[in-house]
């Protein structure tokens, strides 16, 4: 079932590569020195049509084939045991297409990628799903897609949708957070309000730190470091639901969540000592809306940790409350900045503590996270300066992303940044991730 | 609300014929309302294509290729804007959508395919580049002609010119712009945007004129900035007016699905 997907993903990708690394930015350069002979000349709009290669009159027919082609690299800033200094090191080809028709729409988005950190050629099917509209209110996309929802930047309460952490923290773009899933989404929409049903028949976890690339907290070892076998826990065979009610009333989008599944990440240990997934059930609900010269939003959610609710079984997280706080404006033309205040609720907390095997490094009762994003764009959006914290007033930790991006042309992109971690002690969220600070470079090729 | 719109369409329309013999208006705030609709309320609805060639000082060429829906609630009121980019491709699939206000600041959402988010833009920044462009979010909207003081400063044969300065200068990058309506078709046919040493770095020309339905259409005009050389010209076709979209398309429904039906052209 999986071979035949991915061999013709492989041969579709593998002509994309072709035809985009035969002339290895001849298109660019040419259009280039078109637009200065352009100027010259005294009409500003000759050579238009023919920058396009295509007249106006002719509509997309058939498929159109986009996408990109990248090289990215990173390095870790300090040597770690078992693990290589590449944090990022892969040469990606993304092909993207849509089937449009009277009644349905296919989308397909694939990516076909050597990692040279894991040495290895992957596929991944980022996306193939068939979108169509059953009945007049209601809209169904089936099949592999990226999902989100939430008001968050960068955090995520009621959005369980499964999220790839390891191309966050290696530099890759920020669309690889998201991690596909297979996914019916039915949306129904109604006057007094709008419903959103994504069911998932199979758990689709995030992309968690497994210890080929990056280190983290080993509490046998008393230590960030990479395991002795890097392994994904296994993955339970059961479904997942989330739900979302939505309305905007005026300017102001309100929202219900609810979903019901398991922890994204192996949080639990099984009795063989083996992490697990434990089952999850959680409520929420937000508001976005504008305020002063900016948008204020606000988001909160209730995890129900279905498996210990009474917060005594050190090896199942213990049920918590999460609630979020944002505010972002331009503050000078060009300049955004947003913060946002964020917060984890441990409940029973005192039992957690009580039968926690090390309750020292136990994770606080209030758990607290503030960010700040910054975000400067300059000649005309090409040249994106951002940076992006998380600092936990709590935890005592951090996590600093700066980066810059040129979009020299529309063909060419240059980006790089740091992934900078760091905290006063070795076991917290963001400390624990100390040694895997490191900087990446990316160039990409858009076709 | 329709048989307002219907009888300012007429005033128009009846306008156009008379302009040339009819004695000029001195009016200046019904110059600005004029103008106003006829550059941004053409019709009570409408679809049309755009290409843009983005130019910058060295030459450089970058391009855009979109699809705008437009649904007004009242002529010289609120309207709803709907961009679909889908080109090039690393834009292709990103949706715009505008809640215009006249009374309070413009509801902006931008549809980003690549992570299904529907992001949400602050109010502020409206005079920044749109997509790339020389052209500003709000040039392509519509500045709120509340927003500046409007004098009528010349009356020439074809043209009325306007010289306008913002209300709140800490708001916006310009000191004063000067504007050639037309005095026949209330098209704003060229603007010169001044900056604080009283220097011409924003220019806006109409290059053509189209008429469409019975509206004075610009279909290609540019945005330059002579004090760097760059520039975008902006081409559009395929327009049609009271094509009748329903108001339910400018919603979060239809950032996520495209109305495939409302964005093809019409078949003749």
């Amino acid at each position: 079932m999986m071979r035949r997907p991915a061999d013709r993903l492989a041969r579709l990708l593998a002509c994309g590569l072709l035809a985009a690394l035969a002339t290895p930015g001849a298109p660019a350069w040419a259009a280039d020195e078109q637009g200065s002979d352009a100027q010259g000349g005294g009409d500003e709009t000759a050579g238009f049509e023919e920058d396009w290669g295509d007249p106006w009159a002719v509509e997309d027919q058939g498929l159109t084939w986009t996408g990109f082609v990248e090289g990215g690299a990173g390095l870790r800033f300090q040597e770690v045991e078992k693990l290589r200094r590449l944090t990022l090191g892969e040469l990606r080809v993304r092909a993207e297409t849509s089937h449009i028709r009277e009644s349905y729409t296919v989308d397909f988005k694939g990516d076909l990628a050597w990692d040279e950190v894991r040495e290895s050629l992957d596929g991944q099917l980022r996306e193939l799903a068939v979108s169509f509209t059953p009945l007049e209110s209601v809209d169904a996309k089936i099949g592999r897609q990226v999902l989100t929802w939430g008001t968050g930047d960068l955090l995520f309460l009621n959005d369980l949708f499964p999220k790839d952490f390891i191309s966050f923290f290696a530099g890759r773009d920020e669309n690889y957070l998201k991690s596909p899933s297979d996914t019916a989404r039915i949306s129904i929409y109604t006057d007094p309000v709008n419903i959103d049903i994504a069911w998932t028949p199979r758990f689709q976890p995030d992309d968690y730190l497994y210890g080929e690339r990056f280190v983290f907290w080993q509490p046998a070892a008393g230590e960030a470091a990479a395991p002795a076998v890097a392994r994904r826990a296994e993955e339970p065979d059961t479904a997942e639901l989330a739900l979302r009610l939505f309305r905007t009333v005026g300017s102001t989008e309100y929202a219900l969540y609810g979903y019901s599944g398991r922890w994204k990440q192996p949080l639990g240990v099984d009795a063989q000592g083996q992490p697990r997934f434990p089952r999850l059930r959680s409520w929420g609900a937000s508001l976005r809306t504008p305020l002063h010269e900016g948008l204020f939003n606000a988001e909160a959610a209730w995890y129900d940790s279905r498996d210990d609710r009474d917060g005594d079984d050190p090896r199942t997280p213990n049920s918590e409350l999460r609630l979020l706080l944002g505010y972002e404006q331009e503050l000078v033309r060009n300049f955004t900045a947003g913060v946002q205040l964020y917060t984890e609720h441990i409940l029973h907390h005192d039992r957690l503590l009580a039968n926690s095997p090390d309750p020292a490094r136990a994770r606080e009762e209030w758990r607290t996270v503030t960010t700040l994003r910054l975000t400067h764009r300059a000649l005309r959006d090409t040249l994106t300066s951002s940076l992006f914290t998380f600092y936990s007033p709590s935890d005592e930790d951090f996590y600093l992303k700066p980066s810059i991006a040129w979009r020299r042309n529309d063909q060419w992109l240059f980006t790089g940044g740091l992934n900078l971690f760091g905290g006063n002690q070795a076991h917290t969220f963001f400390g624990q991730l100390e040694d895997n600070s490191n900087g990446w470079l990316r160039i990409r090729y858009h076709y | 609300m329709r048989k307002t719109s219907g009888l300012l369409s007429a005033a128009l329309a009846l306008g156009l014929s008379a302009a040339l013999q009819a004695a000029p208006l001195s009016d200046v705030s019904e110059i600005v309302d004029r103008a106003n609709l006829a550059s941004y309320y053409a019709g009570d609805d409408g679809r049309s294509e755009a290409r843009m060639k983005i130019e910058d000082a060295q030459g450089r060429t970058q391009l855009r290729q979109f699809t705008i829906l437009r649904n007004d609630h009242a002529d010289g009121g609120d309207q709803d804007f709907m961009v679909f980019f889908s080109r090039p491709s690393d834009v292709r699939g990103t949706v715009f959508l505008v809640h215009k206000h006249v009374d309070s600041d413009d509801d902006r959402w931008l549809y980003l395919p690549g992570l299904d988010l529907v992001r949400r833009i602050s109010p502020g920044d409206k005079r920044t580049s749109f997509v790339g462009s020389h052209f500003f979010y709000e040039d392509v909207s519509g500045r709120h002609p509340q927003d500046d003081e409007h004098r009528l400063v010349e009356t020439t044969d074809t043209h009325y010119v306007l010289e306008s300065t913002p209300r709140k200068p800490g708001e916006v990058e310009f000191e004063r712009f000067v504007t050639q309506v037309d005095r026949e078709t209330f098209l704003p046919m060229k603007t010169e945007y001044y900056d604080d040493q009283d220097r011409v770095y924003r220019v806006m020309e109409v290059l053509e004129v189209e008429e469409i339905k019975g509206y004075p259409t610009v279909t290609r005009s540019r945005m330059s900035t002579p004090l760097d050389g760059g520039g975008t010209l902006m081409e559009f076709r395929y327009i049609e007016y009271d094509v009748g979209l329903p108001g339910d398309i400018f919603s979060e429904r239809y950032l996520r699905n495209p109305p495939i039906d409302w964005l093809r052209r019409e078949q003749d």
